[in-house]
Parts: structure tokens; C-alpha cells; sequence
């Protein structure tokens, strides 16, 4: 019996053929901390071998830095201590997920959304815990991340960066 | 993108394997009900978790699954008589129960003991609703009968058929909780399918192509929650449940009856498919029966006599080119459930998921992976008994609802998504 193209090409015999050429990171990343214990998180997954990845904190609110521009004044911290507005963090980024783990960071998540949402950048929230002490964040950042995960845990964001080939 | 190691073990389910031993925590569909009809009806050939089985039903009604093979000289009982309590192997005549004990050994004295000392594996099976039922795990921890509501309806309110699927279980199952693709590959069928059409919620569906996800814990694996832009204000929630490890419900569309799958390791290049609807609260029409006998909706049009769907990968799942130009399909395949088939098979036995490019949209897919890993892993190492274990975690339904931007899906929707008898199913 002749073995129709779908049959052939779906043959184990056949996925031996499959092109496997390195695949390259796809995502420049921005992982950013919006709470004291997610940042936290971020500086143990930030240790992971991310090769295409920013890893920022948030311990700033609404108005800091006397910007008070579209981004709202958020002030981001890179792991090394080094201040950066949010506008430069987005620059050059196409996938943000943010951490929260309280209600502390719904400030800033509400402006990290706007400032994504405004550049067309894919944006994943992260919720730790059982997520009801960060309803407000979660609110915040409804309108604007393409996917939340709610009840997460710290290997959900390793997974996640994995994943996505960060 | 997945390692390669953890593939493997997601993938694997042989006897040994973590996700094998993972499966055999559960009860799991071993084969439809009707395949056995009548007492001393011919037994049927399962495979099942990489295992050759055999299932018959003996003169006193009882089931039974046992190694497909007689413990003399390894012939297959599919060729034995069932007759008098029991299955007689066509070889010798050698005889065992539904337990796979042996209780005749013809060229034993008329009174030797030798048959107390042949049993073959057995393992239970237990008719619920449509669907004849095994446990393969260590009989101490057997737990509770499955108590998914569509087993449970009267006979009138549900129907479940089969298909054979060739690829990997977890390929399968990963469509199950994949709700962005159906703007695409399911389009045709939303606007002609007889199961789906005509429910408000397909037009949001066909409206917004770019849904928000959430993905949240459940207490037997997850909800999914897919969110489309509604009227003023509104957001449309698809809510998909997940119960570890491969149960998954379709979010309803209007009054049609609600539906969802098992995705069953045949072995690990080969999956069932059992695909059931159901309506909680009123019987199926005659014509939603027809259509679900005719393989519309979730259900295939199989091969008379078999399982396996008329459109297959021998013949190029019967594509139509010019179907897929008129845009009545997306693909060209015809019907929802091969349509998912068709594409899912066409990544080959087992997919090497190091070479993925995946995207934040498939969070559910990563958590759920994530999950079942970790379950495996505790279960292995610890003993831990997974999650989707207890059947009062089967008690869940999928949702289709619209509310307000502000409120979450998870708060909104808690009764929604649990089963409440005589209750209808929350659906736009």
C-alpha cells in the first residue's frame, strides 16, 4: 500500500530530518521585581543562565524622581544597584514580566503596564503566594499583561524565562 | 522551549517510568463501553500505558483486564473463548477469570492445584456512565471511583466516542488547553459546526483573535482562563478546566452541550482520544445525538467498525484545498476534532520540544507541564499523591461567562466552574 506525504512526513524515521541548528535567543526580557519579596525572587532567578535578559527591582512609587511623564515617575533598580528610568528599560524590549507578590507594587504595575501597552510590548505578570495579597496589583495589571499566573511560585518564573527562550 | 530530558520524562509512560507511575495513580478510560455489549461478547485488544491488555466481560457480566497473553506459551487471548465464567485460550485451554487467574489447566490431574499458582497482571474494570474504567496502580492506594459529571448525568444527557490518535499523549492534551488557536484552526467550524454554532460567544471569538490569558490553580490542576473583548466594559472569559492528568473541558458555547476529552497513552507514539458532551440540566436532542454520531463537534467520523477517523494521516486527513480557500476551513481538514488531530500528528510521534519557540500566550501549556513534572517528581521521590487523585477534584466544569473588566474570573466564576447537580452551565 502506498503511504500517503502526511504519513511519511509524520514517521519517526522522519523528524530525524528536522533542521537543528541552534535556535538563538527569540526575547530580549525585562524581569522586573514590584514588591521587597519578589525582588528577592529576582535576584536568585537573575542567577540562571538568561541570555538575553534585564533584571530590574522597583522600589520606587508613582511621582519618585519628580518625573511625573507618561511612565508615571517609576524608577527602576537594576540588580547592581544602578537607578534606570522605565522608559529605558523598555527601550529595545519585547517581552516584560513583571513579579509582584503584595499590593505594595500596584502603583508601579499599573504604569509598567501603560508604558508596555503604549509600545506594544507582551507583557506576563507573575503573581507569588496565593495571590490575595496582591488583588490590586492583579487589577492593575489586568488591562494590560497578555497573561497573568495566578498562585505562581519561583520556579514558575525560571520555567516561564525558559520557556520563552530568554 | 523544554529539555530534552524533561520531554522525555513528560512523554514516557511505560511500566517504571515517573509519568507512567504517575498515570497509574489514577482511574483512567480503558475502552468505551459498548466495545463490550453482552455477557461473553468477544474480548477487545487494549494497550494501554505501553501495556498489551485484553478486556472481556464474562457470563456473569463481571469485567475484566489482563495480560493479552496466556502465562503457557504466550499466544494472545484474543483468539480464546469466552464462555463459562471465564476466557479459554484457543491454544491449549488454558482458562482464567477477569482477575487473570487461572482456573483450568486441561493437561493438569483433575484435581492439581497447579492453576493456583498462574496468574496473569489483572486489573479492574468498572463500568461508569459510558465508559468502562481501570485503575493499573498498586491496588493498596486504589482511590474513589471517577465522579466527572458527564458520567454521572442520565444516559439521555451524554454521549462519548473515541478516536485513535498517532502521536504522544501530552501533544494531544496541550491542544486541549489551548485556547488561542481556536480564532484560527476552529474558525470554520464556529460559524457551520451543528454543536458550535449560534452562540453569542462565537462572535467574540471571531472579534478579538488576540485573547488575555490567566492561569490559576485549581485543586486538581487548573483553570484556564482565555479573555476576549465583550461589549462596553465587558470582558468574554473562556474558562478551561484541567484535571491532572489528562482531563480537559471545551468552554461552552450558548445552550449546546458542553464537552470535553481524555487524552489516554496508547503507548508513547499513540493516544485515545475520548471525547464526550454532555448537557447538565436536559437530555440531547436527536439531532445534537445525530451530530455527534456523524463526528461533528469534538467527536470524528471513524472508520466503520474501528476507532480510527476516516480522515487520517494516510490520506492526507482527506484536505481540501479548495474548502480552505472558500474559507469553510481554516486548514483545509474538515471538523474540529481532526482539524486539532491533523496538526498535532503532523509534529511527529513525539515532538522534540528543546527546538519550541513558545510565547507568553501559552502560559496554561507551561504551567500545566511544569505541574506534571512536579507531581511525577514528588510521586517518584517522595510518594506524594498527585494532585486529580481525589475524585471530589473531578467535580469541575468549564465556563463561558461575560463580566465586568474589574472582576476577576477566578471570584466571579467559583461556583460556575464547580459541578452543581440540576444547575445549568454558565455559557454565553
Amino acid at each position: 500500500m502506498s503511504v500517503s506525504e502526511s504519513a511519511r512526513a509524520a514517521s519517526a524515521s522522519e523528524a530525524l530530518y528536522r533542521i537543528t541548528r541552534p535556535i538563538a535567543p527569540a526575547r530580549n526580557a525585562r524581569v522586573i521585581a514590584l514588591d521587597a519579596r519578589a525582588a528577592t525572587v529576582v535576584r536568585r532567578i537573575a542567577n540562571g543562565p538568561w541570555a538575553a535578559a534585564g533584571f530590574y527591582t522597583c522600589d520606587a512609587t508613582p511621582g519618585a524622581g519628580g518625573n511625573d511623564g507618561p511612565e508615571g515617575g517609576v524608577l527602576l533598580r537594576g540588580l547592581d544597584g544602578a537607578t534606570a528610568a522605565l522608559a529605558d528599560v523598555l527601550t529595545d524590549t519585547d517581552v516584560v514580566v513583571v513579579i509582584a507578590t503584595d499590593d505594595s507594587g500596584r502603583a508601579p504595575a499599573a504604569a509598567i503596564g501603560k508604558g508596555c501597552g503604549a509600545r506594544a510590548i507582551m507583557t506576563a505578570g507573575l503573581v507569588l503566594g496565593d495571590g490575595f495579597e496582591a488583588e490590586d496589583a492583579v487589577a492593575a495589571l489586568r488591562p494590560y499583561a497578555r497573561v497573568l499566573m495566578l498562585s505562581a511560585d519561583e520556579s514558575d518564573v525560571f520555567d516561564l524565562l525558559t520557556a520563552l527562550r530568554v | 522551549m523544554l529539555r530534552q530530558d524533561i520531554n522525555e520524562l513528560l512523554t514516557q509512560t511505560g511500566p517504571g517510568t515517573p509519568m507512567g507511575e504517575l498515570f497509574r495513580q489514577y482511574w483512567i478510560p480503558a475502552l468505551l463501553a459498548e466495545e463490550l455489549p453482552d455477557n461473553d461478547s468477544p474480548p477487545v485488544r487494549v494497550k494501554l500505558l505501553s501495556e498489551r491488555l485484553l478486556a472481556f466481560r464474562d457470563s456473569q457480566g463481571r469485567y475484566g483486564l489482563i495480560d493479552e497473553f496466556c502465562a503457557h506459551r504466550g499466544v494472545s487471548l484474543w483468539f480464546g473463548r469466552n464462555e463459562q465464567s471465564g476466557l479459554r485460550c484457543s491454544y491449549h485451554g488454558w482458562k482464567y477469570d477477569v482477575t487473570g487467574q487461572c482456573v483450568e489447566v486441561p493437561s493438569e490431574a483433575e484435581n492439581s492445584s497447579f492453576c493456583e499458582n498462574v496468574k496473569l497482571t489483572g486489573y479492574p474494570l468498572v463500568k461508569i456512565g459510558d465508559l468502562l474504567w481501570t485503575y493499573m496502580g498498586d491496588p493498596a492506594k486504589r482511590p474513589g471511583l471517577p465522579e466527572f459529571e458527564f458520567m454521572h448525568v442520565p444516559p439521555e444527557q451524554t454521549y462519548t466516542s473515541k478516536r485513535s490518535q498517532e502521536c504522544n499523549w501530552l501533544q494531544a492534551f496541550e491542544g486541549g488547553i489551548d485556547s488561542s488557536h481556536v480564532t484560527f484552526l476552529h474558525s470554520g467550524g464556529l460559524k457551520s459546526d451543528p454543536l458550535f454554532k449560534g452562540a453569542k460567544g462565537n462572535e467574540y471569538n471571531m472579534k478579538d483573535t488576540k485573547p488575555f490569558f490567566e492561569v490559576a490553580d485549581s485543586e486538581g490542576g487548573l483553570f484556564v482562563g482565555a479573555r476576549r473583548n465583550a461589549e462596553d466594559g465587558k470582558y468574554y472569559w473562556r474558562i478551561t478546566p484541567w484535571v491532572m492528568p489528562n482531563f480537559t473541558m471545551v468552554p461552552p458555547r450558548g445552550d449546546h452541550p458542553m464537552h470535553g476529552h481524555f487524552w489516554v497513552p496508547i503507548d508513547d507514539h499513540n493516544c485515545w482520544a475520548y471525547s464526550f458532551d454532555y448537557h447538565p440540566v436536559r437530555p440531547l436532542t436527536a439531532a445534537e445525538r445525530q451530530a455527534m454520531i456523524d463526528g461533528h463537534g469534538v467527536h470524528s467520523a471513524n472508520i466503520p467498525g474501528t476507532y480510527r477517523p476516516m480522515a487520517n494521516m494516510d490520506n492526507d486527513y482527506l484536505i481540501d484545498r479548495e474548502a480552505q480557500k472558500r474559507g469553510e476551513t481554516y486548514s483545509g481538514v474538515a471538523g474540529i476534532a481532526m482539524q486539532d488531530a491533523s496538526l498535532q500528528e503532523s509534529m511527529g510521534p513525539i515532538v522534540d520540544r528543546s527546538k519550541e519557540r513558545l510565547v507568553p500566550a501559552d502560559s496554561g501549556i507551561i504551567k500545566a507541564r511544569q505541574k506534571l513534572r512536579k507531581a511525577a517528581i514528588a510521586l517518584r521521590d517522595e510518594g506524594v499523591t498527585p494532585p486529580g487523585v481525589d475524585p471530589a477534584h473531578h467535580r469541575v466544569r468549564s465556563a463561558a461567562v461575560v463580566l465586568p473588566q474589574a472582576e476577576s474570573f477566578l471570584d466571579s466564576c467559583r461556583d460556575a466552574v464547580k459541578v452543581t447537580p440540576g444547575v445549568p452551565q454558565a455559557s454565553v
